[in-house]
């Protein structure tokens, strides 16, 4: 297995390989399988738009570059201000110093930028300190200023109710946001590749058995499920705690869809003459399933897989709103999206909407990806 | 046949008390009980309970019994047709309950119509015409409505209703309407309101069934009859829409059966939201009140409606596909 | 004019410390309320006392007058009693008729009628929340000793069905009602002064006595706030409560065992759907439930509040009258629609889809109240409240979870050093839009409360030097790499958990903000949002360490002392053991070591006995304890922030430019909403 997706890239670009049609006799399944997905363009730039989003991920702190956490009133509720780029023809990126009151009138609080104070924005400027990748301490952001403190020069995206940076904010949500995601779906992939497998290949009483128990789970309302559970979780729990333990609910209604297409997949190709050969000559179970039958369905699990991964984004965003998800000072794209749903939000700092456009990215990207992959999954079609 | 119709119903009973059970169960697991909820909403919006008053409200309620006995209580009146009494609402809940579920069913239907009408034709077109211009536009379009948070949407829609149209301002009727008897005004009245929140509720939905509409018909169109139709010169429109479209609607048809259950349930916030008097934002509430006997008899009406509509759509399939009848002793 | 110099004062410090620390952003704090025109003066309806201006005839809103017509109701002159409550409108004689609409957010929100029928009290307060005045009663007296209390009825005074109230509707509640432990369990501590329970008599038709073994100089006071016993009907007789001092008996008694049978009453309750007489009495006594009811209030219900709707309309034999003799309200039916969600219930008043709205109304969103005022036709008020502080750092006492944090927490320096850590200014301007003022819990200091402008800075000030200091010379002065203090039990980081609920204010945010500033002196918080019933779970079971909660309604300490000192259980967040100890006195709960609080409860109880003057001293003794000590922290009040952002639609006449904010107003009942009208 491992040794065939290694050689994937390779396989694709090598100028050696001789005519198409003995490339195509020769090839794995998953050659077959990337060969196809590659022509859906639009997977393929989703593709990319999901590495990329997990690059930030990685890189939230770096590029954040104000105290996520940060607040000040005199800040509160900034309109994005863009970095001008050139100073009397000169490039030289700076931001101008802003000044802020509030209106006797309405309430609000009127900033105006003064173009006559200039603060350079530099690269690699000090900030903040972080670790990066969780190891190493350091204070280095991709921009930043000399002059003053950064949480009071530059707003890109703006700031919400309390003054912190809405960019910031959205970098450190996305690494949340994305491994919450990530770690829901691989464990609703266990569960559901496990018992799915299980119940497909074995079938009879186990099988009528999982089966039950996926009709139970996906016959109770999700909404009560996830609220009986996440308000039960212990209000001790860090913010890590609850984070896993969230997971782990959402994957938990997350795994039955997965088992089903499993389960599927395995009923089908228990009679496929590939099946019985192998079981003819005498093969073991677990060879059966590991060589011959998981490899021929990958594709559809990685398939469902993206797809199931959107879902679970979502679902974060919906725990965040009834309160039950993750919870500040915990950043995730559910915590920022809350903070946009209310009234003088969309009226006074639409901005915070913004929040919104990674979600919406990201949510396109994996089901476009998911929908090439599985066009793509079904190579003879 | 028939006793794999009997065996499944069996199965289904059985599920049905699991979910009881666990409905009660998790609406349970907070800490906390109604009173305490109760306490807390008296005391937040400038009222006061004394301790006294509060033991006094759990015996009453019999919330200071252990909870199987609480769990008897209440299914051994379920089971007689006498769902319980909500707390919250001082009512029985088959009153409480009542009231809207009329309105729930009304919007609902009116949801599911208009995700099919949507889209049962794009995702025939986007079948036919895979890859091209329309396909991507439709798609796009249509994961959008799925990617977009549907509670963000619902806000910003009814804000700026209100903002650019002066719209009236969420529920499903008009002021002068809200307690008038029924009359053609006021169901016309209500055919003004439902597109807002119809729409809302049928985005996210339609995305879905797009997708599974365009996969199904691919996979349809793919196969030697469809080649061999359009071989021996048949029209293309009757090519596509005599067999293909027919059989990628199978599977639509198993799901009518649980339908409705999941428009309910995957309706709550945005209901929640519009102010709809749908079971949606009662369900939500009672949750948050720990109004047991109301959430357990909610989450146990839309766990045997899907229970039913499984049932219902497993026969179906059996019905039209001979080759699951074939493998029933499996 | 004092309030708005403060202001600036406030103001001009932030100005002073935003320079101070470099920040190209600030000026902000240019506003003043004042500049803002939405402060009113405090006005409202008066009631006149002297029988000489009493109304010599009557007249009665058509719809009345249709059924007087009809033979269904009786003349106007013979529905009302021989001396009706007058009262002396605001601005002009009103017009009848008309809808008052209105959102509630559902069958717990019965306040929100509660409040607009408040005048069924039998004493109240003035429209400025200042002095006793009469409702129900027409008059009242204490004897010299202070042991006994006389009120007369007013003669001829009927129930809403037309059946005469009189001396024996008290009777009946005392001892049918509130004597039946099937119905109320325990005696409340308002009947009980020192916990000697005291009587109620009838002397004649109009005349009641409450008669007590020790002196009870504040009894008057309880009978005018919203207690147990001076509620009123509305809210007092609902939600499974009987209390308030009088009830129908002539209604209620077919419910009653003693009338009839234990049997025949619970065949009747199951013949009806309850489980017992007891279950069904609690319903049919309950105003918002039970249309039937008979009421005293100005307004009936007529489609329950467990409806999408609910509806109330005009008491036909309401008792009040306007100087031209007019019978009140003049307003004929109020319609309250369910909001689901107070977002919705927020862009519906702003939509103009509510006539007068102060209720639910978001402090946060009047930017966006203010900028649809002239589209939805409508004109913004704020309110200012009378308690020092909408949000308060309650800390447990009796915590023992964790014997370390435990520990801290009943360490008045550390106490001292978290509220010298918090930058009030900051969360002002933030979540109070500038219009609070900053400082401790003590009530504003126009009240007789209040022990002297001093004590409203006390420990109260950002100075986060000093809280460093006092935090290192209280042994807390090792600190890990991110600077945060260390426990001295493990070296681990000292971290306390604050616990917040997302009520009607923000408070879970504005933790947090507290918490960021919190870093400066090396503490770390954590915040924990909870829904509120598990909040009060936790409380009640001890679990919390800080609770975040309003101090709204200890502007008058006697009659709502929850969030100012812990005396009662229900509420007790700054000690559930102590209270219990308190209200039990002595049988349960935990005796606090604290000598302080010692002294605060020794002080509070011995006041009950006290007469006005002597009150207030004592009460003010008890705030300086409160403040010196911490046990809450205050942050910002006086504010709008509670039920103070009022929405009027300009078709309205006879609105006060200011009403009174506070629990004893019953916020808007104290402004007699009886007396507004339509216009047009």
């Amino acid at each position: 297995m491992s040794e065939q997706a290694a050689t994937l890239p390779l396989g694709t670009t090598s100028k050696a390989a001789s005519s198409a049609e003995e490339r195509i006799a020769v090839a794995t399944q998953l050659q077959l399988t990337w060969w196809r997905f590659k022509k859906h363009k639009l997977a393929y730039a989703s593709g990319i738009v999901v590495i990329l989003f997990y690059l930030i991920a990685i890189f939230a702190d770096f590029l954040a570059y104000s105290d996520p956490q940060s607040t000040a009133a005199a800040r509160s509720f900034i309109a994005p201000q863009g970095i001008q780029w050139f100073d009397e023809g000169e490039f030289r990126p700076h931001v101008f110093a802003i000044t802020g009151k509030r209106d006797a009138k309405t309430f609000k609080i009127i900033y105006a930028p003064d173009p006559t104070q200039k603060i350079d924005v530099k690269l690699f400027a000090r900030g903040y300190s972080y670790r990066l990748f969780g190891l190493f301490k350091t204070d280095i952001h991709l921009i930043g200023v000399d002059d003053g403190k950064v949480e009071d020069r530059i707003f890109l995206l703006g700031t919400d109710l309390l003054g912190r940076d809405l960019w910031s904010r959205l970098m450190v949500a996305t690494r949340i946001s994305l491994s919450v995601g990530l770690a829901g779906v691989t464990i609703s992939l266990f569960l559901g590749v496990l018992l799915g497998g299980i119940s497909g290949y074995y079938g009879g009483a186990i099988d009528i058995l999982i089966q039950r128990l996926i009709e139970i789970l996906r016959s109770i309302p999700t909404i009560p499920l996830w609220m009986g559970l996440a308000a039960a979780l212990p209000r001790q729990w860090s913010v890590v705690q609850v984070y896993i333990a969230i997971t782990v609910i959402i994957s938990l209604i997350g795994w039955t869809e997965l088992a089903r297409v499993v389960r599927g997949r395995f009923l089908a190709l228990r009679e496929e003459d590939f099946v019985v050969a192998a079981e003819l000559s005498g093969a073991s179970q677990l060879r059966i399933i590991i060589r011959h039958m998981v490899p021929s369905f990958l594709s559809h699990i990685i398939a469902a897989v993206s797809l199931a991964l959107p879902a679970m984004i979502i679902s974060e965003t919906t725990l965040s709103f009834l309160g039950l998800g993750l919870r500040p000072p915990a950043i995730s794209w559910g915590v920022l999206l809350q903070d946009a749903q209310n009234l003088q939000a969309l009226s006074i700092a639409p901005w915070l909407l913004f929040s919104a456009i990674p979600v919406i990215i990201v949510i396109l990207a994996f089901n476009f990806l998911g929908d090439g992959l599985r066009d793509a999954a079904d190579p003879y079609g | 046949m028939l006793a794999y119709i009997f065996r499944r119903l069996i199965f289904a009973a059985a599920t049905t008390v699991a979910i009881s059970v666990i409905a009660f169960v998790i609406i349970q697991l907070p800490p906390g009980d109604f009173v305490d909820a109760y306490i807390a909403s008296i005391s937040a919006t400038g009222g006061q309970v004394s301790l006294a008053e509060a033991e006094g409200l759990r015996i009453q309620f019999g919330l200071d019994r252990p909870m199987y006995l609480q769990y008897f209580a209440w299914i051994t009146g379920v089971v007689q047709g006498d769902f319980g009494f909500s707390v919250e609402w001082r009512r029985p809940v088959s009153e409480v309950i009542g009231d809207r579920l009329w309105m729930t069913v009304i919007i609902s239907v009116f949801a599911i119509l208009l995700s099919w009408g949507l889209a049962l034709p794009i995702g025939i077109y986007s079948a036919v015409r895979q890859y091209s211009i329309g396909d991507y536009v439709f798609t796009f379009v249509g994961f959008f409505g799925l990617a977009v948070p549907n509670f963000l949407l619902a806000l910003i829609i009814l804000y700026f209703s209100f903002v650019l149209f002066g719209a009236n301002v969420g529920g499903l009727f008009s002021a002068e309407y809200q307690l008038e008897p029924w009359s053609w005004g006021k169901v016309w009245d209500l055919a003004k309101h439902l597109p807002l929140p119809g729409l809302i509720l049928a985005i996210g939905g339609t995305a879905q069934l797009i997708r599974i509409m365009r996969a199904n018909l691919l996979d349809e169109l793919r196969k030697p009859y469809v080649v061999t139709a359009r071989a021996k010169g048949m029209r293309e429109s009757r090519v596509i829409l005599k067999y293909p479209v027919r059989a990628a609607l199978n599977p639509f048809a198993s799901t009518i059966g649980y339908l409705f259950p999941f428009v309910v349930s995957g309706s709550i916030i945005i209901s929640l939201v519009l102010s709809l008097p749908t079971v949606g934002p009662l369900l939500l509430r009672s949750l948050v009140a720990q109004d047991m006997q109301l959430a357990g008899t909610i989450v146990l009406m839309l766990g045997v409606l899907t229970v039913i509509g499984t049932f219902i759509s497993d026969l179906v399939l059996m019905w039209v596909d001979p080759r699951l009848r074939a493998g029933l002793d499996g | 004019m004092n309030r708005f110099s403060r202001y600036l004062v406030g103001f001009a410090t932030l100005a002073a410390l935003t320079s101070t620390t470099g920040l190209v952003v600030d000026a902000i704090a240019q506003s003043t309320l004042a500049e803002s025109g939405l402060v009113g003066e405090l006005e409202g309806a008066t009631i006149i006392r002297d029988p000489a201006r009493i109304p010599t005839s009557f007249s009665e809103a058509p719809m009345l007058a249709e059924r007087v017509a009809a033979g269904d109701l009786p003349a106007v002159e013979s529905r009302l009693p021989s001396e009706p409550l007058v009262i002396q409108v605001l601005d002009e004689i009103g017009k009848y008729g008309g809808t008052w609409r209105r959102g509630f957010i559902g069958p717990s929100d019965g306040e929100n009628g509660n409040r607009i029928n408040a005048s069924d009290k039998l004493l109240f307060w003035d429209f400025s929340g200042t002095e006793i005045v009469p409702s129900v009663a027409k008059d009242w007296s204490i004897s010299d000793d202070g042991r006994v209390i006389t009120l007369s009825l007013r003669k001829g005074m009927r129930w809403s069905d037309g059946a005469p109230f009189t001396a024996d509707d008290f009777v009946f509640w005392f001892e049918d009602l509130y004597s039946n432990t099937d119905i109320v369990p325990t005696p409340i501590a308002d009947m009980s002064p020192n916990g000697k329970p005291g009587r109620v008599v009838k002397v004649d038709e109009t005349t009641v006595r409450f008669e007590f073994d020790d002196p009870y100089f504040l009894f008057i006071d309880m009978l005018a706030g919203d207690t147990l016993i001076g509620g009123g009907q509305s809210v007092r007789q609902a939600r499974g409560q009987t209390f308030g001092a009088y009830a129908p008996a002539h209604y209620l008694k077919q419910f009653l065992p003693e009338n009839s049978s234990l049997e025949e009453v619970n065949a009747m309750a199951e013949a009806e759907g309850f489980d017992d007489w007891v279950q069904m009495l609690h319903f049919k006594k309950d105003w918002q439930l039970n249309p039937e009811v008979p009421r005293l209030g100005p307004w009936v219900t007529t489609t329950p509040i467990n409806t999408p709707t609910w509806v109330m309309e005009r008491n036909p034999y309401y008792w009040a009258v306007d100087t031209e003799g007019n019978q009140l309200p003049y307003i004929d039916r109020i319609v309250m629609t369910l909001a689901e969600d107070t977002e919705v219930l927020n862009l519906r008043a702003i939509a103009g889809e509510y006539d007068m709205q102060e209720r639910h109304i978001d402090l946060g969103k009047l930017p966006v109240i203010l900028e649809n005022q002239e589209k939805s036709d409508y004109t913004v008020r704020l309110d200012l409240a009378f308690n020092g502080s909408d949000t308060v750092l309650q800390i447990n006492q009796t915590y023992d979870e964790d014997p370390e944090i435990a520990k801290w927490l009943k360490n008045a320096d550390f106490r001292r050093s978290l509220s010298m850590g918090i930058d009030r200014d900051q969360l002002n301007e933030t979540f109070w839009l500038g219009v609070g003022i900053p400082g401790s819990a003590v009530p504003a200091d126009s009240s007789p409360y209040n022990p002297g402008p001093e004590w409203r800075d006390k420990w109260s000030t950002f100075e986060p030097d000093q809280a460093n200091a006092l935090l290192d010379s209280i042994g807390l002065d090792k600190k890990d790499s991110e600077g945060f203090r260390l426990r001295t039990d493990n070296g681990e980081r000292l971290r306390i958990e604050v616990q917040a609920v997302k009520a009607f204010l923000p408070w879970p945010q504005q933790a947090e903000m507290i918490a960021e500033q919190w870093k400066d002196i090396g503490i770390q918080a954590d915040v924990r949002e909870f829904e509120r019933g598990q909040a009060m779970g936790r409380t009640r079971e001890n679990k919390h360490q800080i609770m975040v909660w309003t101090n709204g309604g200890t502007e008058l300490l006697y009659l709502f002392p929850r969030h100012a000192i812990p005396v009662d259980p229900t509420e007790a967040f700054m000690g559930p053991r102590w209270a219990s100890w308190f209200a039990s006195n002595g049988e349960q709960g935990v005796k606090p070591d604290d000598p302080n609080m010692l002294k605060i409860f020794d002080l509070f109880r011995s006041a009950g006995g006290q007469r006005e003057q002597e009150r207030f001293k004592t009460a003010q003794e008890i705030w300086k304890i409160v403040i010196d000590q911490q046990y809450g922290i205050g942050t910002v009040g006086q504010s709008p922030a509670l039920m103070g952002v009022r929405i009027v639609s300009n078709k309205l006449g006879n609105i006060p430019s200011r009403v009174c904010i506070a629990q004893h107003c019953r916020t808007p009942g104290g402004s007699h909403p009886e007396t507004w009208f339509f216009k047009e």
